[in-house]
């Protein structure tokens, strides 16, 4: 599931499971009901610091709630970290781990064979990536590892940290701002939303668009030119000096939008800098 | 659950805030002398790394510990990141983790 590619789809890892449990189908839907995803998995990368600070912050100290977002009922969170204080017995093995923003002290139990061979691959000093669910015992709080893998590819450490951020920022903005689909959201914080919740947005709004409050940003302006009826009756495309020409902006950023909408599947080349959209209008 | 001792996130740009304190940076490391090697940080600029061993020059080198200048670390654990990482996004996430969403982080 997990794929350290260098090119990071956005729109293709958090659709469709991961971390964010959201339809396949991409028609606006206003008539949104959260309780369609109660049984939706849904998994949080986050950093130590935040869930330290959601327990200290949470007055009821079983029920924590991360962003809005109640931990307990998202089964699973992931972090990446270096292991440390490693103490390996025969049902269990426990060691803290460390990400840089804190330490958090886990438990895997070893069930099966397989287990057995993790716990014996797990060395002091080592990055790995686990996926666990938080559990409180006596006021502290501990994680209880599903999943563990060393790290090999090390930029799954900065990738980890940009998605902690991300989510960060989908939990706290992008899901405050449509209240009418978040019911929830804007009411008493005793009852939080469980996990993610698909957004009515269509999708160009969502992750090409780079700013949150709603302003048109430069891609999605690109993608108005290139959906204007006289455009999308054009078979070769847009020239790009036309679409510059019709935004009033430079090359460079115009060049910038076109990439990062390419690379999103949003939009093609045609030919030799004419581009069409992919959107059926 | 413990937070006391956490290492930021740092880049050549970012060190003088944190003198004194424990920092993590990659580093590209160029020439080792004995105690002290020369390496460049991910936003290119000239750091002193203290107390390495021998490392594969080249390689991307994680490094913690104290920043003890505004162009030095002391480091007291480093770890190799290989020959293949991308140092726009390492220094990007720096730049995220200092300044909107330090929350996150410290």
């Amino acid at each position: 599931m997990y794929s350290n590619s260098s090119q990071f789809d956005g729109n293709a890892a958090f659709s469709g499971g991961g971390f964010m449990p959201s339809q396949t189908t991409q028609s606006a839907d206003p008539s949104f009901f959260p309780s369609k995803n109660r049984d939706a998995q849904a998994l949080l990368p986050l950093t130590v610091k935040q869930i330290h600070d959601a327990f200290q912050s949470s007055d009821d100290k079983t029920n924590l709630i991360v962003d809005g977002v109640d931990v307990n009922n998202v089964f699973q969170v992931t972090l990446v970290g270096k292991v440390c204080n490693k103490v390996g017995r025969i049902t269990d093995v426990t060691f803290v781990l460390d990400d840089g923003t804190g330490r958090i002290e886990c438990n895997k139990w070893l069930q099966e064979a397989a287990d057995t061979n993790v716990a014996e691959g797990i060395l002091d000093g080592m990055y790995a990536r686990l996926h666990g669910h938080l559990k409180g015992f006596q006021g502290k709080r501990t994680l209880n590892v599903f999943s563990f893998r060393p790290v090999t590819d090390f930029n799954e450490i900065a990738n980890h940290f940009i998605e902690c951020i991300y989510v960060h920022l989908y939990n706290t903005k992008i899901r405050v701002s449509v209240p009418n689909q978040q019911n929830v959201m804007n009411s008493t914080p005793i009852t939080p939303t469980k996990g993610y919740q698909t957004q009515a947005v269509p999708p160009s709004n969502q992750f090409s668009g780079q700013q949150i409050n709603g302003q048109k940003s430069v891609e999605d302006m690109v993608l108005d030119v290139l959906h204007f009826p006289a455009n999308r009756a054009r078979i070769e495309g847009v020239p790009r000096d036309l679409i510059a020409q019709n935004l009033g902006i430079s090359l460079d950023k115009l060049m910038v939008a076109i990439k990062s909408l390419i690379e999103e599947g949003v939009i093609y080349e045609a030919i030799a800098d004419h581009y069409k959209s992919t959107i059926n209008g | 659950m413990d937070t006391s001792n956490p290492a930021v996130f740092v880049n050549g740009e970012l060190i003088p805030n944190f003198i004194g304190k424990k920092v993590r940076a990659v580093v590209q490391v160029n020439r080792c002398d004995g105690g002290a090697a020369t390496a460049k940080s991910t936003d290119d600029c000239q750091l002193t790394i203290k107390g390495l061993p021998q490392v594969p020059l080249m390689n991307y080198i994680e490094v913690i510990g104290i920043a003890e200048s505004s162009n030095s670390i002391g480091a007291e654990v480093w770890t190799d990141f290989g020959n293949t990482f991308d140092t726009d996004s390492y220094n990007q996430l720096c730049q995220l983790a200092n300044g909107e969403f330090k929350s996150l982080f410290l």
